[in-house]
């Protein structure tokens, strides 16, 4: 029981200073929505009109009341309206998030799961075909950028082979693509992780004499070391997690998903904090929320971490 | 690996070299209207783009602004995580604590949304790019380094050093480093290849500083709409990115693969 509140507590904390550090960061930008909005609407502006927009974007007073303001209204899915387009973000978001958290949460799943498989393999035969794959995958992760290969997969399947529809909106193209190209750039790395976790078995005392025992390689390593791997795994998820988010990002713009992310390049140009804002609080949250799952599974998996 | 990589880097220098002093380097904005999306031929190696431009040329002058971030990300990244590494491993309790917390909440922080937020702030460019990744980069640094720190400091040679009245800097330099030099090197590696892909990430999705200076994200962006018919201008500097990251890669990464098991 304590556990779990202290578990909450550790998520509610960082989130709330993640937030609030962007919260803070953001209001140093150059450049006063409310000027650059009525600029753009070649409205000459009175002082009364400034205030009262600013009134009603939540842009007056100190900022701690501010913040506080913004964070009860995030809170009761009120998250104000966009300083460009003036609709509602909330709305805005409810349509654009399901792209992204399934792009995002797809590519997780199946990096981790084929991460993990090719982790267990490369391990029981260094050298052999899943070692090999796993590494030219982990460097072409690190050295090719993530759009590039989103492009030229849109030219081999669209242009060459004809097999999608580029750009056309379908379930393959807005769903599937998108995630294999997040999980894709993610599964090298973590089947290195997995496969440090497992060959560190390979040595153990116990292994051998399960060995010694009669069992074949393959059943020994699984038997003894699927718990190993899958700690290491977790263990190591932080920078992968990192990944994922920037990942989702970059497919969203390269295959045209109109997700949240999509939304948010535009805001950065027009300087909309109003999007920006809950972006990084819920991207803040995904963070804070799958590294405590992962926290509590290690503790799970392996009751003597403290 | 390190010295395929210089033979790879002095071949590259050398074609380079020769090609530039053929006169191969032209004016990356010299238009051409009557030389439109013209193929690949003595004068124009990789043949020019769909306003005339030397292809080969703006992807050579594309490396300027991956190669500035590269240097600003490796000093301000290293020098920052080596920094935070000392801290964790030896200043008092409270401080070492929140240190090694920042450190490790910071490996979770999407380089790509750092970078985008401030580019909202600060504008794009490379700069921002810059900032932005030695923000998030810092942190394997720095818990390389404590760990480092952790296990040399119970060596013979590290306390004889001590009780010969040596000063921290002065131990840290001829102790510490020599031995973190490998790990390093190889986080640098990663690290500087991650700079090359996150200039091109920022110019493909429009947040470059300049869009009219040759740059490989931004080029690919500009010529995205090629993809389907003149592939050639999207590959060229798709090529020389991941050709550049190969390289870095293989220049700084010296870690032999060591761990093959059994």
């Amino acid at each position: 029981m304590t556990t779990a509140a202290q578990t909450l507590g550790r998520l509610a904390l960082s989130w709330l200073a993640v937030t609030a550090a962007a919260f803070v960061l953001l209001r140093l930008m150059p450049g006063d929505p409310v000027e650059i909005f009525l600029d753009h609407l070649s409205v000459r502006s009175t002082p009364e009109t400034i205030a009262a927009y600013r009134q009603e974007w939540g842009l007056d007073g100190p900022l701690v009341g501010q913040f506080i303001r913004w964070l009860s209204g995030f809170l009761s899915f009120d998250w104000g309206v966009s300083f460009e387009t003036g609709r509602s973000v909330a709305e805005d978001f409810q349509a654009r998030l399901p792209y992204s958290a399934g792009i995002g949460f797809g590519g997780m799943a199946l990096a981790l799961v084929c991460g993990y498989g090719f982790g267990f393999f490369s391990a029981l035969h260094p050298g052999g075909w899943a070692d090999m794959a796993s590494r030219a995958l982990a460097v072409a992760g690190q050295a090719l950028p993530a759009f590039a290969v989103g492009l030229i997969l849109l030219w081999v399947l669209g242009v060459q082979l004809r097999w999608i529809n580029a750009f056309g909106g379908g379930p393959v193209e807005r769903i599937l693509l998108p995630m294999l190209l997040v999980a894709v750039f993610s599964v090298g790395s973590m089947a290195r992780i997995t496969r440090a976790g497992f060959l560190e078995v390979k040595t153990s005392p116990y292994y051998r004499t399960a060995l010694a025992k009669g069992r074949s390689r393959t059943g020994a390593l699984w038997h003894h070391g699927r718990q190993a791997g899958a700690l290491t795994l977790i263990a190591g998820l932080a920078p992968e997690l990192a990944w994922i988010v920037g990942g989702t990002a970059v497919a969203e713009i390269v295959f045209g998903v109109p997700g949240v992310s999509e939304r948010v390049v535009q805001a950065v140009n027009h300087r909309d904090y109003a999007v920006l804002q809950p972006y990084i609080a819920l991207v803040a949250l995904w963070v804070a929320v799958v590294l405590q799952a992962a926290r509590v599974l290690r503790h799970a998996l392996d009751p003597r971490l403290t | 690996m390190r010295r395929f990589g210089l033979i790879c880097l002095g071949a590259l220098a050398t074609c380079l070299g020769l090609w530039m002093a053929a006169g191969g380097l032209s004016d990356p904005h010299a238009v051409d209207l009557s030389n439109r999306l013209a193929h690949p031929t003595a004068s124009n190696l990789l043949g020019t783009d769909h306003l005339g431009r030397d292809l080969a040329t703006r992807v050579v002058l594309g490396a300027m602004p991956s190669l500035m971030a590269i240097a600003l990300v490796l000093a301000g990244g290293i020098g920052l995580g080596v920094t935070a590494g000392a801290v964790i491993a030896l200043a008092p309790p409270a401080l070492r604590d929140a240190v090694a917390w920042l450190a490790e909440t910071v490996l979770a922080v999407p380089t790509l949304v750092t970078a985008l937020v401030l580019s909202a702030i600060f504008g794009a460019g490379v700069w921002t790019v810059a900032i932005a990744l030695i923000v998030t980069t810092w942190a394997p640094y720095a818990i390389t380094i404590a760990a480092l720190f952790d296990r040399i400091r119970g060596e013979d040679y590290w306390r004889a050093s001590e009780a010969m009245g040596a000063s921290l800097p002065f131990s840290v330099r001829l102790h510490m480093l020599p031995n973190a030099w490998p790990a390093i090197g190889a986080l640098a590696g990663a690290d500087a290849g991650r700079a090359v892909v996150l200039v091109a990430s920022l110019g493909f999705i429009g947040l470059s500083a300049d869009t009219g200076r040759p740059e490989w994200g931004a080029m690919i962006y500009e010529y995205r709409t090629f993809l389907f018919t003149e592939p050639r201008l999207v590959l060229a500097p798709v090529f020389a990115c991941a050709a550049v990251t190969t390289l870095l890669h293989l220049l700084l990464d010296n870690r032999s693969d060591t761990n093959r098991g059994f």
